[in-house]
């Protein structure tokens, strides 16, 4: 059992990483219509930037807080140029224009800082472990399971209290509605594009010192992300969180016990809860949605 | 003559924690024409989805020709002879009004699921039965135009000659009028008078509109806050003391 | 609408003498054969595609599964079970519709974005499955087989037959799609595209409609995933991977989704556009990724869509294939009756 527990604390903070990813694409998803399939590049991109600030000597901690920001701000951009003219249109075409913006940026990175990927190591103060009293644990991951766990808390706080944050889930449930109202639905498709790109951002530089930073390491959580929000049931938070710590343990403990079946684990487990809850674990009955 | 046709018993639906119908039951006699009112938020629409099958009932039985059809899928009403029509046209927008019709015409003739061409009888049966729906709504002049095109009424007409495709013998009317400019109401009730008095259909609607309500229906059910509120005929109703309280009174003069 | 049948007849007649002639023309514009022959199998999957797109109007984002299963299923069986040509296509199109029946029920239950995300992630099982299990697939690696002899004779294709083999394959799913879409089936489906919940209050199950939909598209993305395996005689995950999806619905829409010719422009442009471009620059992922920006913001409609209605606007009534077909099918439909 010794060897279990780490790996299924391991797992939690995969999945954490699988959650807050998932809500980032929800939010854009369920307001919008837009399957994101760029989000992935915007947390290398943050990582990326990170990395090239800490290289050019600022602090890691500086970089945690700069990089996303400065992702958000492209994103915002890409949202306001490219994404916008296309929210009254066919989903397919925003799909198509993340799908193809996401191989520009993947070239772009791999232009910039090779195809290999870079090492970015945690800031010295993070590096060691720290006594668990049944195990050692590296207090970088300990940091990342604190800060992800700060990330999501914040985000249910904002969406269930603030009146942005309410705004935003009434706008996701009837968007016709809230513009009658008088809502800017422009300038909310905008903060709520940002904000997910935002929690993209914060987690792209940390899965960066944990995961490894090369042109394609965001798209490889966009998948596990894709599933915690069919997992979780689709437009609901609660759902996200709980489906994205499901997945994460469930990947690692297979890890662990047989390894070939890492990857696949979460994709039954994703079939298994259809069949039981056709809407996921938290998702609602709907009518053809 | 008082053969009930459609019944709903003790209809319940809830949306999270709000009681949009609230324990309702309603029957409508074969060969009648029934309508639906109450004020805004009163669960009509909600109460008209909930018994053609768009939404899952929460609790309640409803049955149609004496068969149990709470659960049972839409396609499966339709074929018992259901139709209905929307609040907002429910159309195919990119398609000609005759080519609208022949998708429930070769549904209704069991063909849309064939690969090979249809045969020439039944090309010959489907076409006349497009030009009498044509003629029914007045829409022939219009056969081949996208229905995108046509002005609302028309769109609306195209709609019941839709629902009219799958030969129902019930027809349910989401707010006919909704959204009509006043001289497109006129042929819309004269189409919807002819359903009951030249086809012997039966029509339930619901309808804001107070006056088309109280010169179309014989038998009339008020919904408020997701019940019933009182029930009866035309006359009954206007002279109804609660109803008058609740929406008409006020209603009447602003629709008059 | 007679005009428009006979302007599609000449175009698509035109189109096949270039076909037939490709093997002699494109020597001289410096092309592979193989090249050619990559445009005519990825035309016939982004039909497949532009059934659920165009005709159905489901988002299949994930269909490149099927392609893939397609190819591995042509493979694996030469590999252990040493099936001739043939066979080896038909086993690769019953492993799609094998993966199409697994999947299908899954994504039914979802419409319009849900539906894209389930296909996508159900879609990726095989790619994964294809990617771990590496002892039979080789893996990331790939599997390398030799294209099999056809039934009944020593003869195993080379490039050139191969090319008119598949021009066969091509204009034989070109007439059955033709005709498909112009059945009453189709027009059902073109119903279900319009407004699904109408379909339904017309009496039509569409689960039903799309699930055979779904299958008849898996099919024909089978037989051709198939084919290109036998082609370039290898199959790798990528094959299956959701990047190729894209690329099939970009080739889709980019040529005009909702037309016959619209999937084998797109397939044209992007094939032979990629082979020109990755031989010429190594960073060519990034005009790659600025042509889907440029169709989606510039050509929603597709090439074939603009032209299509630019010259609709000027004659009226040259047909937008998906919108004015059913009237159309009527017309038509009367000519070749007894």
């Amino acid at each position: 059992m010794a060897h279990v527990a780490p790996e299924i604390f391991n797992g939690l903070i995969l999945g954490a990483f699988f959650a807050v990813v998932a809500i980032g694409l929800s939010l854009i998803m369920n307001l919008t219509g837009t399957i994101n399939l760029a989000h992935g590049s915007f947390m290398t991109l943050a990582g990326y930037l990170a990395f090239a600030m800490v290289s050019a000597g600022t602090n890691w901690w500086f970089a945690l807080a700069a990089a996303p920001i400065l992702t958000v701000i492209v994103g915002v951009a890409v949202e306001r140029t490219l994404i916008r003219p296309l929210y009254r249109r066919d989903p397919v075409y925003s799909l198509l224009l993340t799908f193809g913006l996401s191989l520009i940026a993947e070239e772009v990175y791999r232009l910039i800082w090779g195809t290999n990927g870079v090492p970015f190591s945690p800031p010295p103060s993070l590096q060691g472990s720290v006594s668990l009293g049944f195990t050692d644990f590296p207090a970088f991951r300990l940091f990342i399971a604190g800060a992800l766990l700060v990330i999501i808390v914040a985000l249910v706080v904002f969406l269930q209290r603030t009146r942005l944050g309410l705004r935003l889930r009434a706008a996701v449930q009837d968007s016709e509605m809230i513009a009658a109202l008088g809502t800017n639905t422009q300038l909310l498709y905008m903060l709520n594009f940002g904000l997910g790109i935002l929690i993209a951002g914060v987690a792209g530089v940390l899965a960066a010192g944990l995961l490894g930073l090369n042109p394609q390491s965001g798209n490889a959580l966009l998948m596990p992300a894709f599933v915690t929000v069919i997992v979780g049931g689709m437009g609901s938070l609660l759902g996200a969180v709980a489906g994205g710590l499901l997945i994460g343990v469930a990947i690692s403990v297979t890890t662990l016990f047989l390894p070939a079946f890492s990857e696949i684990v979460m994709y039954i487990l994703m079939a298994v809860i259809l069949l039981i809850r056709p809407r996921g674990l938290f998702g609602e009955e709907g009518i053809f949605g | 003559m008082s053969d009930v046709i459609f019944q709903a018993e003790n209809i319940v639906k809830h949306f999270g924690g709000v009681h949009a119908v609230e324990d309702v039951s309603l029957s409508v006699i074969a060969g009648s024409i029934q309508a639906i009112i109450g004020p805004n938020g009163a669960g009509k629409s909600t109460l008209f989805n909930a018994l053609s099958g768009f939404y899952k009932c929460d609790s309640g039985k409803v049955t149609f020709k004496g068969v149990d059809i709470t659960t049972a899928p839409i396609h499966r009403r339709i074929a018992m002879g259901m139709g209905r029509t929307f609040q907002t046209s429910s159309i195919f927008p990119n398609l000609s009004v005759y080519d609208n019709l022949l998708i429930g015409l070769q549904s209704a003739a069991n063909l849309a699921f064939r690969f090979r061409p249809v045969d020439a009888t039944q090309h010959k049966t489907i076409e006349e039965k497009a030009e009498r729906l044509l003629d029914f709504v007045n829409l022939k002049a219009s056969a081949h135009r996208p229905v995108a095109e046509l002005a609302h009424g028309s769109q609306r007409l195209c709609e019941i000659a839709m629902s009219l495709s799958t030969d129902p013998v019930l027809v349910m009317l989401d707010e006919p009028m909704a959204g009509l400019a006043h001289a497109e109401t006129t042929r819309v009730v004269e189409v919807i008078r002819k359903l009951h008095s030249e086809l012997g259909l039966t029509v339930l609607f619901v309808e804001h509109n107070m006056r088309v309500v109280l010169s179309l229906a014989q038998r009339i059910m008020v919904l408020d806050r997701g019940r019933v509120l009182a029930e009866g005929t035309p006359a009954e109703i206007s002279a109804n003391e609660a109803v008058r309280d609740a929406y008409i009174g006020k209603e009447v003069i602003e629709s008059v | 609408m007679r005009m428009s049948n006979r302007a599609g007849l000449i175009a698509a007649l035109v189109l096949l003498v270039l076909l037939i002639l490709t093997p002699q023309i494109a020597p001289l514009l410096h092309l592979a054969i193989s090249v050619c022959t990559e445009v005519l199998l990825f035309a016939i999957a982004a039909m497949a595609v532009n059934l659920l797109i165009g005709y159905t109007g489901v988002l299949p984002f994930g269909n490149a599964a099927f392609f893939g299963l397609g190819a591995y299923g042509a493979g694996l069986t030469i590999q252990f079970w040493h099936v001739k040509f043939f066979s080896s296509i038909g086993l690769g199109v019953l492993a799609a519709l094998i993966g199409a029946f697994l999947i299908g029920p899954f994504l039914l239950r979802r419409r319009g974005i849900y539906f894209s995300l389930l296909f996508i992630a159900f879609g990726q099982v095989f790619y994964f499955l294809a990617y771990r299990f590496t002892d039979i697939t080789g893996g990331e690696d790939g599997m390398n087989f030799a294209r099999p002899v056809i039934e009944g004779t020593s003869f195993s294709p080379p490039d050139g037959s191969f090319y008119y083999m598949m021009l066969g394959f091509f204009v034989l799913i070109g007439i059955l799609f033709w005709l498909l879409v112009r059945s009453p089936f189709g027009r059902s489906l073109i119903a279900i595209k319009e407004n699904e919940t109408r379909a339904r209050y017309l009496g039509l199950d569409t689960d039903r409609f799309i699930f055979v939909a779904l299958l008849i598209s898996a099919a024909i993305e089978g037989l051709a995933g198939a084919c290109y395996g036998l082609s370039i005689m290898f199959a790798d995950p990528l094959q299956l991977d959701w990047h190729q999806s894209g690329n099939f619905v970009l080739m889709t829409i980019l040529g005009g989704s909702g037309t016959i010719f619209g999937p084998f422009i797109g397939s044209l442009i992007f094939v032979i556009g990629s082979d020109i471009l990755s031989s010429a620059i190594p960073w060519w992922q990034i005009p790659l990724g600025a042509l889907f920006v440029v169709c989606v913001l510039g050509f929603p409609k597709g090439i074939l869509g603009t032209i299509l209605d630019a010259l609709e606007k000027r004659r009226g009534g040259f047909g937008y294939e998906a919108r004015d077909t059913l009237h159309g099918t009527v017309a038509s439909e009367r000519e070749i009756q007894p």
